[in-house]
């Protein structure tokens, strides 16, 4: 993997070069270097099986200009970017397809300036995770089958369930992935000449366990910012979560209060939430919280921040991919919109939107301070900061706060018959954003709540929630103070959400009652 | 300065790869199998919003990814890929020959560690097995694109002005449109196979896609947005000219938009669709019933998700709960409902050897309403004791394939579409599909459509927005009762699948079809 020095030379080497090119106005280059490694896991008691599926990776390195051009018809601006080489002949071949593809597009202002803030989060990543060897990277990923296998090893509740047979018959599934990203960048442009540069690593371990025989299936899921913590909780977790949920019943359709646990709020935030929190989702029309700038769009007792540069969480940058400093965004303050997450285009083209303020239900010029752009990313590939395109905004932690949070136990015991929901599956804004309407079912970890206690696990794939975002956030009722971090698959950010989001109705619809009488 | 990374790279190269593999096997102590897959890329495209020109891009690119099964005790497989750039052009097989050294590490160090666990993990290492492929027919094949107009001869400001202009017609067809974006690429793909039985499959195919979205508001405020996709494994000529073929047509890009934005401005006007509380005669069109076959048939009918590799990510499948229970040979569907996956269909699907060198065949997943067989891999047919099929693709060489569906389509009917609308009562009629939710063993479905129009007496009615269908799957197959004539396959462009996530592009479509579901409008 490319040092980050070597990022840092070619990126001051390429502005030197353009500054030698008088038809070029303005320049920004980004340079990157990024490692993803994963192991997949695919274990099944019952069916022949590799164990670790798939040890594999990729790697890439390289240079992406963005140019700024006179012409006889206007600023042009244009982009190009070339594949591993960082010397002054990569820099020529993406100039030149910068210069063949330069457009003029009316609503280009300028290349990123710096802003009033500054950097405040360095060193923050673990050298020991940029240095992980193949042996280390299959070790990890059959550790983490270890964790599953042994909770499911040393289950009596299995051992009876297989009464005279082996675990084998039970259909014991073990699901995933250990995935590790290392990432190095560095930016430099004609407004910000010194060389920018970042460093970042982490691991995630995301594991899904089944006692299909049961139709049990739990979750467990690990973020890992030092390579010496790395271990075998995440199986071990979804194996006894998967224990945890045999003998599921089905629940009839209806509306119930529910809480929900720290995956369905993440899902809900990355599928709907945050998508509606860009400036560009304002200016496109497409947000469901369109013209509710600084209104009330949930619960007062809600507030959620986009945590950019906190030391110890792992979505944290020191700086975003347009060399601007990370920091933190209130996207909603005690249930009223508050922030919008953005890059620097997109915050240029709001602020000159004539309709902005229509779209955002505010003047933007009052409001600058809620789009700052603090997330220009260039996120691609399943994860690292892509040279090869442009920034887009991107969420880096999401983390929930609350004045008046509980703990898990206080939110249980208020509810006479509801719903606890621990895994969502496939939710998506079926009416297009900017109506808020959602669905998914809910495939695990789930449970009826009755009398103030955990009454009995949900059977998977039996419920499905129809509702409405705006419905939920408003109908939030408590959150509980501990949160957890949560990664969901393909999403950039990491969300750190409550073990328990009450709401005081969610309409759900019970669905598949066929597979009773299938198996 | 010439432009190193180009599709003939592959000539210069595909022999010396060819040998590198074979002799790699050869020479590695335990190694069992080795395949390569390179992938070279040319393209341009352009993307326009409201008239304004956004992004235009004239690029290449180069990928390759090896696979390695090797072991002493057992075998297992090591996986090594990268992206790649004109620098590395004169140094290919020496960058590839690095990355056999990393592939076979892997599968050498996964292999020690799952021989210790086979027997540490008592009666629960039984299932782990050495990995094995089923055996395939070895070919040699060099499959030319087709197009008419080759898409990197193209000039980009051509690219340029087709978007823009486009973009231009939609923004002034009606001052209820408030945004429209398109998108346009047009490329020329080249990619090798070869692996370490002597298969070599050389293959180029060019690529062209309009991707269009329009966001409308109506006059009291409601607003809609709709995207809809057109595209072919042709040249340019299909978004200057549109295509019409067997299964297959298209306007030019300009009036596919254009339709796109009648429909959105006409939505914006309409009200929201009910929900039944019940199950209602719905009568879906082919656009719609692309989704829906794509949803419901498609992704439980690949092996990976039945045999649970997929359980943390797409999910599984309820077709398939182990190697005793499961529903091959079993009614699920009407009679009526025949269903299959077919590479050798035109479009987006379209391909003659999968991403393992297996010649394809079109594969049966209902006949007649019987459930006859899934899309496999190697691997997954040899854990079946099944033939491969020729489904195991990935987006680029750089990603390690999985079973993906090629074309999938509900079977053709015998009956007239009008004649299956006139017999209703009342009932709803679904145009065009929109955004789909799937339950993880895809047992139960929510699909938006564009469009829902009431049926009332054979006619049809008002027109809502914002509504679809939801339905327990087997349910609704058993529901079926009319088949139109007028089966059409249509491209999916952002089919998500995989760790890391591959938006694959691959073909679906259907003929009109009548069953029974719940009608599900919006929640406020």
């Amino acid at each position: 993997m490319k040092e980050l020095r070597e990022l840092e030379q070619s990126v001051e080497g390429a502005i030197a070069f353009l500054k030698t090119q008088p038809e070029i106005k303005s320049a920004q280059v980004f340079a990157s270097a990024n490692n993803r490694l994963w192991t997949r896991l695919n274990y099944t008691s019952h069916i022949p099986c590799n164990g670790l599926e798939e040890p594999k990776s990729t790697d890439d390195y390289g240079i992406g200009i963005q140019i700024v051009l006179d012409s006889p018809d206007g600023t042009m601006v244009g982009f190009g970017s070339e594949e591993r080489d960082l010397s002054l002949e990569g820099v020529k071949l993406a100039l030149e397809k910068a210069k063949q593809g330069a457009i003029i597009d009316p609503q280009f202002h300028c290349l990123p300036q710096a802003t009033d803030e500054k950097r405040s989060l360095f060193e923050y990543h673990d050298p020991m995770i940029m240095g992980i060897t193949n042996e280390g990277l299959i070790e990890a990923g059959w550790k983490a089958l270890d964790g599953a296998i042994d909770s499911f090893l040393g289950s009596e509740t299995l051992r009876g369930m297989a009464s005279g047979k082996t675990l084998n018959d039970l259909g014991l599934i073990i699901s995933g992935d250990l995935t590790i990203l290392q990432e190095r960048m560095a930016v430099s442009s004609y407004e910000m000449p010194d060389a920018r540069s970042d460093e970042s690593a982490f691991i995630s371990a995301c594991v899904t366990s089944m006692v299909e025989k049961g139709d049990a299936k739990g979750s467990g899921y690990s973020v890992y910012l030092k390579l010496k913590d790395l271990s075998g909780r995440a199986g071990s977790e979804a194996a006894q979560n998967a224990i945890n949920s045999l003998n599921g019943i089905r629940l009839p359709s209806g509306d119930y209060p529910v809480i929900l646990g720290p995956q369905p709020t993440a899902e809900l935030l990355s599928h709907l939430i945050i998508p509606s929190c860009t400036t560009s989702a304002f200016y496109s029309r497409q947000s469901c919280f369109l013209g509710k700038l600084g209104k009330q769009v949930g619960s007062d007792i809600l507030t959620v921040i986009d945590k950019g540069n906190a030391r110890g969480l792992v979505g944290s940058k020191g700086i975003t991919c347009e060399g601007l400093p990370t920091g933190e965004t209130t996207l909603i303050k005690e249930g009223v919109l508050s922030g919008l997450l953005s890059q620097w285009y997109e915050y240029q083209r709001i602020l000159n939107d004539p309709e902005a303020k229509e779209k955002l239900g505010v003047d933007p010029a009052d409001f600058r301070q809620a789009m700052i752009p603090r997330n220009g990313f260039r996120y691609a590939r399943g994860g690292g900061r892509n040279f090869g395109v442009l920034p887009t905004a991107s969420a880096t932690n999401i983390v929930f706060e609350s004045p008046s949070s509980v703990d898990l136990h206080t939110l249980v015991n208020g509810i006479q018959k509801g719903i606890l929901v621990g895994r969502l599956w496939y939710t998506y804004p079926v009416n297009g954003l900017r109506a808020g309407d959602f669905t998914g079912t809910l495939t695990a970890d789930s449970y009826f709540i009755e009398d103030g206690r955990i009454k009995a696990p949900i059977k998977v794939n039996t419920l499905r929630i129809n509702d409405n975002v705006g419905n939920i956030l408003m109908g939030v009722r408590g959150v509980t103070k501990d949160t957890r971090p949560t990664v969901l698959w393909a999403a950039d950010e990491i969300v750190y959400a409550p073990i328990g989001l009450m709401v005081d109705k969610v309409h759900f619809d019970q669905i598949a009652e066929f597979m009773d009488e299938t198996y | 300065m010439g432009q190193k990374v180009n599709i003939a790279l592959v000539d210069k190269t595909k022999d010396k790869l060819s040998n590198m593999v074979l002799e790699a096997k050869r020479k590695l102590e335990n190694c069992f199998y080795v395949d390569l897959r390179v992938t070279v890329r040319e393209g341009q495209g352009a993307v326009a919003q409201d008239g304004m020109m956004k992004s235009s891009i004239r690029d290449y690119g180069l990928s390759y990814g090896l696979r390695v099964i090797a072991g002493k005790q057992i075998l297992a497989a090591g996986y090594f890929s990268q992206t790649l750039g004109a620098a590395d052009t004169d140094k290919l097989s020496g960058i590839i020959g690095d990355g056999l050294d990393q592939a076979y590490e892997r599968a050498i160090a996964s292999s020690k560690i799952k021989s210790e666990r086979k027997s540490h993990w008592q009666a629960l290492g039984q299932s782990l097995h050495s990995t094995e492929l089923a055996p395939i027919e070895i070919c040699q094949d060099t499959i030319p694109g087709n197009y008419k107009i080759n898409p990197v001869e193209v000039p980009l400001g051509e690219v340029n002005g087709l978007a823009r202009d486009v973009s231009k017609a939609v923004a002034s067809y009606d001052p209820r449109v408030k945004l429209n974006q398109i998108g346009i690429q047009t490329s020329l793909i080249r990619e090798l196979f070869v692996s370490s039985e002597g298969t070599a499959i050389d293959r180029t195919h060019a690529l062209t896609q309009g991707l269009c979205v329009v966001v409308a508001i109506g006059n009291s405020g409601v607003q809609q947005m709709h995207y809809d996709c057109l595209g072919h494994q042709r040249g340019w000529e299909i978004l200057t000219d549109g295509f019409d073929e067997d299964l297959m047509q298209s306007k030019p890009l300009t009036g596919f938009a254009l339709d796109l934005a009648s429909d959105c401005v006409s939505l914006s006007e309409a009200k929201p669709c009910p929900s039944s509380g019940k199950e209602v005669v719905v009568v879906t069109d082919p656009h719609y019933n692309t989704l829906l076959v794509h949803e419901i048939i498609g992704h439980p009918t690949e092996l990976d998700r039945a045999l649970k590799l997929e359980t943390a990510y797409a999910g599984r499948s309820w077709f398939f709960r182990n190697l005793k229970e499961n529903m091959l040979g079993k009614q699920v569907a009407s009679p009526l409902v025949s269903a299959y996956s077919d590479p050798l269909l035109q479009g987006y699907g379209h391909y003659e050897y999968d991403d393992e060198g297996t010649p394809v065949k079109r594969v049966m997943h209902i006949d007649k309403g019987i459930f006859c067989g899934f899309m496999n891999s190697r691997q997954t047919a040899a854990i079946l004791g099944a033939s491969p099929n020729g489904h195991f693709k990935a987006i680029d060489a750089s990603f390690v394939p999985l079973i993906r569906m090629s074309t999938t389509a509900f079977g053709n009917g015998e009956r007239d579409p009008k004649g299956i609308i006139s017999e209703v009562d009342h009932g709803y009629y679904l145009v065009g599909h929109r955004i789909p939710s799937i339950s993880e063993s895809r047992e139960n479905f929510r699909i938006t459509a564009r469009k829902v129009f009431e049926i009332r007496n054979g006619q049809l009615g008002e027109m809502f927005r914002d509504g679809g269908m939801m339905g327990n799957t087997k349910d609704y197959l058993m529901s079926v009762d009319a088949v139109g004539n007028d089966l059409r396959i249509r491209s999916i462009f952002n089919c998500g699948k995989g760790q890391p996530m591959q938006a694959k592009k691959l073909g679906n479509g259907g003929p009109t079809i009548r069953a029974c579901a719940r009608l599900v409008g919006g929640a406020k």
